[in-house]
């Protein structure tokens, strides 16, 4: 028997390169994205993520398995467009927002876990980027995930767009759509989180931003008889209307019936945008405030 | 060019709306153990921020390591371990995991991060328990976690804000001993704050004493404390000479001592022990006052740190 032996190699000093401020970005998002998704935490940190994931899927996977079954009786009005395929995990993004989300940036603040970030070469947009990237890819899985895999199949079984050309165009409209979505998301998570630092508040900031206004707006356009363009400020349909309206489409809702007029496209874009810079812009201005912590 | 002086600061002041932080500091931080003391609110924590670039300074000039915080953050960020005094640490993170990930932040690679980071832990006496969670670790191993993510990136200056806070005296000596061995043994310059003057004059090689944003004292403790001793003579006032302690306090200071006064005690400063005391004797005999008792004490900090900010 050999005797065993202990090798102490002991605290030594790093003569390597390090990495600059991109490989921090990187480490932090990845860290985040491990954390969100509750990879190498406990089970109970990885129901949430799970029962999102299903619900964003569902309906691609319930339109695959129909075009499986009943086959070329898909094609036409069974046919769901590229956009509706939006619907669903945009519920799902929406919970994810509420729920998730605000765990990015929260949980750092109460931890202490943001000045130790900040006294490393991340500065506080640094800080904000990586946090950003994580949220975004996150929430991509369950967004840009579903419209692919439906997108892929449909092509497999002959029911996808005719021709190459098409072919990429319906991918890039699927990509583009999924990417409004997802930093619309992010953003306005992100900055109704970054109010206060108690998760279960920013949870509620969040939901007094999606559904709050979202109520006000549809009370005064369908209740007090505003113009139907204030729904371009409705946090919960103005996404999906993008993607729709990126798809040369738009849904029932942006239309008024009685006159026929639809809400302009540039509107909705505007719409969209706007509530992406307030995200930012409250991002910003809270992190700006808190300063070095 | 290898650098002497590790921070440097000129007129350094921080203003915080009426508040002022830091008022005009001329620091000069020289490499080794330096103790950055005061009492609470002093501005020790703020004056670290700055160093570390995480606020500008209102005016004024500094230099860490040779670069200005406010310009090169990133590049003097990735070779300044830092130590916070929130004792608040991801709950449900495992130690090894938690210091690894700063390293990878602070630039280490990723396979050199874990290495450094098991290195670390094992060197602060955590390597057995690097993989619990931070959440079930004692105060004293959590303040272990915090130094060793702060010098697992292999930094040239680890700044410690309070680091033996919430410990008790047997977890207190050891932390001291760690923060020590990392200079001596690895070389790695440490500025640490304290309001605890007894535990910086126990490892340090140079202080920085703030009160209330002004600089009180600074330099090598050596020759801030030397070996000057602390005299003091309580005398008894008697009837029959009523005026006899304002008497030996008089003679003392005509004799060149350095004199204060608390009642019928008197605080004598001296370089030279005997001489001093031989005053005393021949001042008291003099006077025929009447003497209670005599206690040497060698200078502490605390000493001068009274003495100055008063």
């Amino acid at each position: 028997m050999t005797a065993a032996e202990i090798f102490d190699r002991g605290y030594r000093t790093f003569d390597g390169e390090r990495a600059g401020v991109g490989k921090a970005v990187r480490s932090v998002a990845w860290h985040t994205i491990r954390s969100i998704l509750g990879l190498g935490r406990k089970g109970r940190h990885k129901v949430f993520p799970i029962i999102v994931a299903v619900v964003a899927f569902l309906p691609s996977i319930g339109f695959l398995a129909l075009s499986v079954l009943i086959g070329d009786l898909m094609e036409g009005e069974l046919q769901p467009e590229y956009w509706e395929l939006f619907g669903l995990p945009i519920v799902a993004v929406m919970l994810f927002a509420t729920l998730v989300a605000p765990e990015a940036i929260v949980r750092d603040r109460r931890d202490g876990m943001l000045r130790l970030y900040l006294s490393t070469p991340l500065t506080a947009p640094t800080y904000l980027a990586a946090k950003f990237v994580a949220v975004m890819t996150s929430m991509a899985i369950v967004v840009a995930g579903p419209a692919l895999l439906y997108l892929a199949a449909n092509t497999i079984q002959g029911l996808g767009p005719d021709g190459f050309a098409n072919w990429l165009e319906v991918a890039a409209k699927l990509l583009l759509s999924s990417g409004i979505i997802v930093v619309f998301f992010a953003a306005v998570s992100l900055g109704a989180a970054s109010v206060t630092d108690r998760r279960a508040f920013a949870s509620v900031a969040v939901l007094a931003a999606l559904f709050g206004v979202s109520i006000v707006v549809n009370i005064s356009v369908e209740s007090i008889g505003a113009s139907r363009t204030l729904l371009v400020l409705d946090p919960l349909s103005v996404p999906l209307e993008t993607a729709a309206r990126i798809f040369g489409d738009n849904s029932d809702g942006y239309t008024d019936f009685d006159t026929g007029e639809v809400v302009p496209t540039g509107l909705v874009y505007g719409g969209t945008a706007l509530w992406i810079a307030a995200g930012f812009g409250v991002l910003a201005d809270r992190y700006r405030r808190i300063g070095a912590v | 060019m290898p650098f002497v002086t590790v921070i440097s600061a000129a007129g350094l002041t921080m203003q915080f709306g009426s508040q002022r932080a830091l008022d005009s500091l001329d620091l000069e931080v020289p490499k080794g153990v330096t103790g950055l003391v005061g009492a609470n609110g002093a501005g020790k924590t703020t004056l670290m921020s700055i160093a570390l670039g995480l606020r500008p300074a209102t005016s004024g000039t500094i230099t860490v390591l040779g670069l200005d915080p406010t310009k090169d953050a990133a590049r003097l960020r990735s070779v300044v371990g830092y130590g916070p005094e929130r004792n608040v640490l991801p709950e449900d993170m495992p130690a090894s995991d938690f210091v690894k990930h700063l390293a990878e932040v602070r630039g280490m690679p990723k396979s050199e991060a874990r290495g450094r980071a098991s290195d670390a832990l094992w060197l602060v006496g955590l390597g057995e328990e690097r993989f619990r969670a931070l959440g079930t670790m004692s105060t004293g191993q959590r303040q272990r976690v915090k130094l060793a993510q702060a010098i697992a990136a292999d930094p040239s200056l680890v700044l410690l804000d309070e680091p033996t806070d919430g410990l008790d005296p047997v977890q207190r000596d050891e932390m001291l001993a760690l923060i020590r061995q990392i200079s001596a043994d690895y070389g790695i310059d440490v500025l640490l704050s304290s309001h605890l003057l007894e535990e910086v004059e126990r490892i340090c090689d140079n202080i920085v004493a703030l009160d209330a944003g002004r600089l009180v004292a600074q330099g090598p403790l050596a020759s801030l404390v030397g070996d000057t001793t602390t005299i003091t003579a309580e005398l008894v006032e008697i009837v029959e000479r009523p005026r006899a302690v304002d008497a030996v306090e008089e003679r003392l200071r005509e004799a060149g001592l350095d004199v204060r006064r608390d009642l019928n005690q008197l605080r004598v400063t001296a370089a030279d022990q005997q001489t001093s005391l031989d005053a005393i004797r021949d001042a008291v005999a003099a006077e025929q006052a009447r003497l209670r008792r005599v206690v040497v004490d060698r200078t502490t900090l605390e000493d001068l740190f009274t003495e100055a900010s008063t």
